[in-house]
């Protein structure tokens, strides 16, 4: 089947409970911004160094990949719709799952005492970029849920996911260049 | 999400019957395999030997038989072999996926299809919806399979018919032009949940048409080819 249907080339196209928005509407832009987000995920799993403890995070990362779906699932799709009954409820372990790997990979990491160049291994640059990506995208779920209630079982979770998420992308991307080998540059103002 | 497509299960089913719709187009029976459960308007994979296709099941969750409908594309991959299998004949499919589903209660729901782009509605027929607008594009008379469960069940049924198709005879009840053109020219302005299914350039054409004439309204659609 072809992947271009030609029903958004006016600019507007149907959310996953059928509504027809703009493709500037807030709801595309939240939902828009996860898609960016899991991109920049797999983008990084393709950098990620060939290293056992690398493949540890890329287990974690494909899982992220898959609850990322399910973020923009949620978002696509208006509250107390038909269509949100088809959607599974959206994991309160998700986020206690993030602080979990964030302190086991601290537990490897110096204490961070001062600011960091984003960079150094293509994973963990991968990483930085994630993170930037997701706070974008938190912030527009913070826009959404204040102009149209997110309003559905787990609303406040997905928040507080995306929030864990961007610490766990900082915390990974310092992970990334302690298993590469590469030096941390710091920020001397 | 629950009705998602499980790709690690498969189901081995073989063949109860065939039923002949028109000269090119048929429904296959399969005998259920336990624990097959699906919702309407759903698909399945069907592999055969050289190529596998997608088809949406034409039957209620509740029948004994699984059963999809196939239009016979001489030359294809795979439909030639099933317009040529028999009885007791095995297969592979897939659980079932989708989300062409039907979630109107309440509302006036649309119904546009083209070709064998009505099996989910046949689907939400069988499955009890009433009270629809159901539009059937369709190049001959012929090829108006379903049309009396479907016309039944409907608020309004009007088959659509270019004028060169009516060789055949049109029925009184056709309308003169494609599932678009009666869109834009007959369907009172309002707001629907339209469901459209079939073709991408009727898919295409009738989301622009309903974003102009009727804002407001939902949109699903489903693009077979």
């Amino acid at each position: 089947m072809k992947v271009y249907t030609g029903t958004g080339d006016q600019g507007r196209t149907s959310l996953f409970s059928g509504e027809r928005v703009a493709k500037n509407d807030v709801r595309i832009a939240a939902y828009g911004a996860v898609d960016e987000l899991n991109a920049a995920v797999g983008a990084m799993v393709a950098a990620l160094p060939e290293d056992r403890a690398a493949d540890v995070v890329n287990a974690q990362l494909v899982r992220i990949q898959s609850d990322l779906f399910h973020v923009g699932a949620w978002l696509a799709t208006v509250p107390g719709s038909p269509a949100a009954d088809q959607l599974a409820p959206f994991s309160e372990a998700a986020p206690q799952w993030l602080e979990d790997k964030i302190d086991a990979m601290e537990d490897h990491l110096e204490p961070l005492n001062a600011f960091i160049l984003p960079g150094g291994h293509p994973s963990a640059a991968w990483a930085h970029v994630a993170r930037t990506v997701c706070r974008r995208a938190e912030r527009h779920v913070v826009g959404l849920a204040e102009e149209k209630a997110l309003g559905f079982e787990g609303a406040q979770q997905m928040l507080v996911y995306l929030n864990r998420l961007s610490d766990y992308f900082f915390v990974a991307a310092r992970y990334c260049n302690h298993l590469a080998g590469c030096k941390e540059t710091l920020w001397h103002g | 999400m629950g009705t998602g497509r499980n790709r690690q299960q498969c189901y081995r089913v073989s063949l109860d019957h065939r039923r002949s719709l028109t000269s090119g187009t048929f429904e296959l029976h399969f005998a259920r395999p336990a624990g097959f459960e699906f919702r309407p308007g759903q698909k399945i994979t069907l592999f055969g030997d050289t190529a596998a296709r997608d088809y949406t099941l034409v039957g209620a969750p509740e029948d004994r038989t699984l059963s999809i409908c196939v239009r016979h594309v001489p030359g294809g991959r795979l439909s030639p072999a099933l317009a040529r299998a028999e009885a007791g004949d095995r297969f592979q499919i897939s659980a079932p996926f989708g989300f062409f589903l039907y979630q109107s209660a309440g509302r006036r729901a649309v119904f546009a299809a083209t070709g064998t782009g009505i099996a989910p509605f046949v689907a939400f027929v069988r499955s009890g919806v009433r009270g629809f607008c159901l539009l059937h594009g369709v190049r001959t008379q012929r090829q108006l399979y379903y049309r009396d469960i479907l016309s039944q069940s409907a608020e309004q049924y009007s088959p659509c018919i270019p004028g060169s198709g009516a060789h055949d005879g049109r029925p009184p009840d056709a309308y003169s032009g494609r599932v678009t053109g009666f869109l834009e020219n007959c369907l009172s302005r309002g707001t629907y949940d339209f469901y459209l299914c079939g073709r991408r350039e009727m898919v295409r054409d009738a989301t622009r048409i309903i974003d102009r004439r009727f804002p407001d309204s939902r949109v699903f659609t489903e693009t077979f080819f």
